[in-house]
């Protein structure tokens, strides 16, 4: 007993993935020192407060790897229905902040369901794939269950609302069902189905201040761009190197709104330049492609598609956060992966990590 | 799960997550473009865009608007002034040394304040870099002279500043100060109530008075510029870019108020108060219930009140026993005394307990039970329009012994505008008290200690010791008498003008209510009234005008009841009794009424009338001398009650009833001067 459990143990040690762990610190990291300069002298409290959200977020870390990922995956479907119902109870009992009911209000820690949720959707579309396997690749017919899966949620964070966690489900989804040998006629479809629905959903299904932000993109001189124009200043003066840590002016004195949770991306590259910028993308392309690798490596369906939707979640995030910062997409409320400041991404983003970690781990456990 | 082993579907998974890596690798790649082309190749015009650049937004205060009277004459405007302030990480000791004589800053003073500078200088180490230049203001308002010092010196006075602004101004000085208000720095906490209204910290604000009521008319609207420099201070052009939202907006001017006020009465009003350390006095036109003048003593000046006060001054302000800052008119509440007898005669006539010819025997006390209620004197027989005259309480203790005459009380004085606000809505009016007997049980039902209700509150009440009321009140309520029974809604704002002359609001006079007594009855006290000043017995005779003017009016002497808290003994300055004269003026056709208190003065008559007959005598004289022709009344023909046989009550019934105003032509006409009369002549002259 006592030799069998040792002989575990060394195992874990040996299997013990350290690049997947070393990439997420160096990304965890680069985002503290980030955070530091955003904040300066405003709220150092939230500064220690990220420092106790990353110990809670490496415990989860760490839990999530522990255990066997097939045991999860037994309970992916329940773990993903107690998503669901946190998403209505926050509609029904959420702290409305900005117009949007989001966030629980849990004394000192916000807690955001719909960030969570990511997480739960692609374990439970990974139990589904796992489950129904299907040689000939995936039509329509194999869609009814997993777009169930996704509509359910995206329809409830869409009426919080937060058009960009649902559009960020949306992206995860797609890109998981296209691993998963989606048949490209069927994306052809179901793209055209997108094209024709966008003109009354950009009608009647958005907000006032959505469309805004759309039209900004389109139009920089507007006063509604005025956001992306300062972050587009910031990012834009950092130059080739930067202006060094604490050093970047520009942002904090023209107090850009959700500075340290959307906008950090333009803080790092005023003060760390375009090499700065090359890093952070290295970093996340580093995590990105050995998630896919780990993905490739996995025994069974599941641990395969668990690791595609976190690479494809990672990869979602950065791009569409970067793009927003740099002026090419609209404002929306899509945070950066272990550099934002927030307790719900981060601890989101670690948990999926996690995820992957199992499935490194037991790679070879067959 | 349980084919695990041989999943036929992971080599095509493996594959396409080949591809969706080389995606991700391309998008990347992407991105890295976008970041080279904002970064490297227009870095440089990025970097030159915000490099140091700073938002400097150039606050352009509104001018006030003017509080004029309705003369047009100016109370309150704003006039240019100059603030000296030093830098302090920048003063020197010479430049200092320079400034100190220019503002003739005595030793302790200039001390003081180089201690100011070091300490802040110190400090300034320590705050972050925005915050270090902050200036310390020296003093506000210098002179001409010092202005002058200071300007020529210019450059030679490093870390000196001048800067030109626009003050608050009040030319009449501590004149009508209650009505005007002051203006005072905006408060932290207001800043805060008032987000929505675009204060800044260090606004001013108005504080009391038409200053505070119409504070949203007066203020105006601050305008800004905003201009972004670089570090050496020069304007950057594109603006645009670097600025949300507007970036100029125009001061819109305030609007300039006018008020009913005469300043000329309300000079006459001042003059006449001088005596009285601590009173009120409100002059209302009797036909639209303007107020022409309105004193509370002591005063203050509000442009000593405005801007930063020195604590000497507040100190001395707070500490005063008279209270300077609370406005006597509206917002203190007294014992009407024997002015409220009106009302009590006339809820008595209306409700037709007495006729005026009854009379009862004053023997200078009324007993009820075993307790004994002082009048004045003896006054002998006294019918209605002696007991007014000679302000003969036992009569109207007889009355107030009369069931339920505590609550008719209350009912005529509501009517008559006591016990609730007269509606002019400044300064925190007062409603005052009026008490019912359902009131004293009331408070017998939450306090078994307290008496409940006696016979003994009736008695006090009918003589004005029960019910608390304003001075305003007071004015509005004879106005009343003498207009034949308009309640007017007192007015002080008479319209509100757009900075080019625009009429904004006009405030119509509006009437309250019309007094639910009948014109007979008013007739017969505007009759004893008139007695009061011009019957050699009235208790106003002394008082009385030296000229053909004819004022009516009721003195009173309030019993200040309330001992010292914690049984304090009282001063013997406070143990004086308020004195009250109220009235209207000129009898025959009343054109203003008015009410003047005087805190601890004593006797009504000695003391508030003549207060009250300057007035008068200087509005008729020097203000409105066209409204001073009126018929007069004269003195009624001899009455009963005069003539102490009972037997003459029945032989004289229709001599009894006094006639209503106005008097006969021939009476008019004879311009018979009160002045100096031997008692006999004057009434056998008015006697047909």
């Amino acid at each position: 007993m006592m030799s069998s459990r040792a002989i575990a143990w060394r195992k874990l040690r040996f299997r013990f993935d350290w690049t997947l762990t070393l990439a997420m610190l160096a990304m965890v990291a680069l985002g503290l020192v980030n955070l530091w300069s955003a904040l300066q002298d405003r709220g150092p409290q939230l500064f220690s407060k990220q420092i106790s959200l990353l110990a809670v977020g490496l415990g989860m870390f760490l839990v999530v790897a522990a255990f066997d990922y097939r045991a999860i995956s037994r309970i992916g479907y329940l773990l993903y229905g107690a998503g669901a119902a946190l998403l209505i109870a926050v509609l029904l009992f959420g702290r409305v902040v900005g117009g949007a009911r989001r966030w629980f209000d849990l004394g000192p820690v916000h807690l955001q369901p719909s960030e969570l949720m990511k997480v739960l959707i692609i374990v439970a579309l990974g139990k589904y794939l796992n489950d129904s396997p299907a040689l000939e690749g995936r039509t329509f017919k194999h869609m009814a269950l997993p777009v169930g899966i996704v509509t359910l949620p995206v329809l409830l964070i869409a009426r919080q609302p937060d058009l960009g966690t649902a559009f960020m489900i949306f992206l995860i989804f797609i890109t998981v069902m296209l691993t998963a040998r989606l048949k490209l006629k069927t994306l052809a479809a179901i793209m055209g189905m997108a094209l024709i629905s966008a003109s009354p959903i950009w009608r009647y299904g958005l907000h006032e201040y959505q469309r805004k932000r759309v039209e900004a993109l389109l139009n920089p001189d507007s006063a509604e761009a005025w956001q992306s124009r300062q972050a587009l200043n910031a990012i834009g003066s950092g130059r080739f190197l930067g202006k060094g840590f604490l050093q970047a002016t520009q942002i904090r004195i023209r107090r850009l709104p959700a500075l340290w949770t959307d906008f950090p991306f333009a803080v790092w590259a005023e003060e760390w330049g375009f090499v700065g910028c090359l890093i952070v993308l290295a970093g996340y392309l580093v995590l990105i492609l050995w998630t896919l690798k780990i993905a490739s490596e996995a025994r069974d369906r599941f641990g395969a598609t668990v690791c595609v939707g976190v690479a494809a979640m990672l990869f979602w995030h950065v791009a569409v956060n970067v793009g927003m910062v740099t002026g090419v997409l609209p404002v929306v409320g899509v945070t950066l992966p272990l550099i934002s400041y927030g307790g719900s991404s981060l601890l989101t983003i670690m948990a999926a990590l996690g995820l992957v970690m199992n499935v490194s781990i037991r790679r070879f456990a067959y | 799960m349980e084919i695990t082993g041989q999943d036929a579907e992971l080599p095509e998974i493996r594959r396409r997550a080949r591809v969706f890596a080389l995606f991700a690798v391309f998008v990347f790649v992407i991105i890295a473009c976008r970041l080279f082309y904002l970064q490297v190749i227009e870095g440089d015009a990025f970097y030159k865009l915000t490099s140091d650049s700073i938002i400097r937004t150039i606050v352009k205060p509104a001018v006030r608007g003017e509080i004029r009277d309705r003369k047009n004459r100016v109370l309150a405007r704003m006039r240019p002034a100059a603030n000296v302030s030093v830098l302090p990480r920048e003063v020197t000791p010479e430049s200092f040394d320079k400034l100190r004589t220019a503002l003739a800053l005595g030793p302790e003073d200039a001390a003081d304040l180089w201690d100011r500078i070091q300490t802040d200088r110190t400090a300034a180490h320590d705050s972050p870099p925005r915050d270090r230049d902050h200036p310390l203001v020296v003093q506000e308002d210098i002179s001409r002279a010092a202005q002058a010092v200071l300007e020529e010196a210019g450059q030679d006075l490093p870390g000196v500043k001048l800067e030109h602004t626009i003050r608050r101004d009040y030319p009449y000085g501590p004149i009508a100060s209650h009505v005007l208000g002051y203006m005072n720095e905006i408060s932290a906490d207001e800043l805060r109530a008032k987000k929505q209204e675009s204060y800044r910290p260090g606004d001013l604000v108005g504080r009391v008075g038409i200053e505070r009521q119409l504070e949203g008319y007066l203020r105006g609207r601050t305008g800004f510029q905003k201009v972004v420099v670089d570090r050496r201070g020069v304007p950057k052009t594109n603006i645009r870019d670097l600025v949300e939202g507007a970036i100029k907006q125009d001061p819109i001017p305030g609007n300039n108020v006018f008020l009913t006020l005469d300043m000329d009465l309300q000079k006459i009003a001042e003059r006449a108060m001088r005596n009285a350390n601590a009173g009120a006095t409100v002059v209302v036109d009797v036909d639209t219930g303007r107020i022409l003048a309105a004193v509370s003593k002591p005063d203050f000046d509000p442009n000593e009140m405005s801007g930063h006060l020195s604590s000497e001054a507040q100190a001395r302000i707070l500490a005063d026993r008279f209270h300077p800052l609370k406005d006597k008119v509206l917002s203190e509440t007294y014992f009407p005394g024997s002015t409220f007898k009106v009302v009590t005669a006339l809820s008595a006539l209306e409700d037709k307990l007495i006729s005026p010819e009854e009379h009862t025997k004053c023997h200078g006390f009324f007993e009820i039970g075993r307790r004994r209620f002082k009048c004045t004197k003896t006054h002998g027989v006294v019918a209605l329009y002696d007991a007014i005259v000679q302000s003969c309480n036992v009569y109207f203790y007889e009355l107030g012994a009369r069931p339920g005459m505590l609550d008719r009380l209350a009912r005529f004085g509501t009517d008559m505008g006591l016990g609730a606000p007269s509606g002019l809505g400044m300064n925190g009016e007062e409603a005052g008290f009026i008490a019912t007997e359902e009131w004293y049980r009331e408070q017998k039902r939450l306090n078994p200690k307290n008496e409940g209700f006696q016979v003994g509150h009736a008695l006090n009440a009918a003589i004005g010791q029960e019910t608390r009321v304003t001075v305003l009140q007071m004015a509005m309520l004879y106005a009343a008498i003498a207009n034949g029974g308009k309640l007017w809604l007192p007015q002080i704002v008479e319209r509100i003008e757009s900075p080019t002359g625009q009429v904004l609001e006009e405030f119509p006079p509006r009437v309250r209510r019309e007094l639910s007594v009948s014109p007979e009855n008013l007739a017969i006290v505007r009759q004893a009234l008139v007695g009061v000043v011009n019957e050699p017995k009235g208790t106003a005779y002394k008082a009385r005008p030296d000229d053909d003017l004819e004022v009516s009016g009721k003195t009173g002497t309030a019993q200040v009841r309330h001992m010292g808290k914690r049984g304090e003994p009282l001063s013997s300055y406070e143990q004086n009794d308020h004195a009250w004269f109220a009235g209207f003026a000129p009898s025959g056709h009343p054109r203003i009424a008015f009410a003047v208190l005087v805190e601890h003065g004593g006797h009504g008559g000695d003391v508030a009338a003549p207060v009250a007959m300057e007035i008068t005598h200087g509005y008729f004289e020097s203000v409105a001398p066209a409204d001073r022709a009126a018929p007069h009344l004269g003195l009624p023909r001899r009455r009963p009650g005069r003539i102490v046989s009972s037997a003459m009550d029945d032989s004289l019934p229709g001599a009894a009833v006094p006639a209503p105003a106005p008097a006969e032509p021939a009476v008019a006409a004879a311009p018979v001067a009160p002045p100096a009369p031997a008692d006999e002549p004057a009434e056998e002259a008015r006697t047909p």
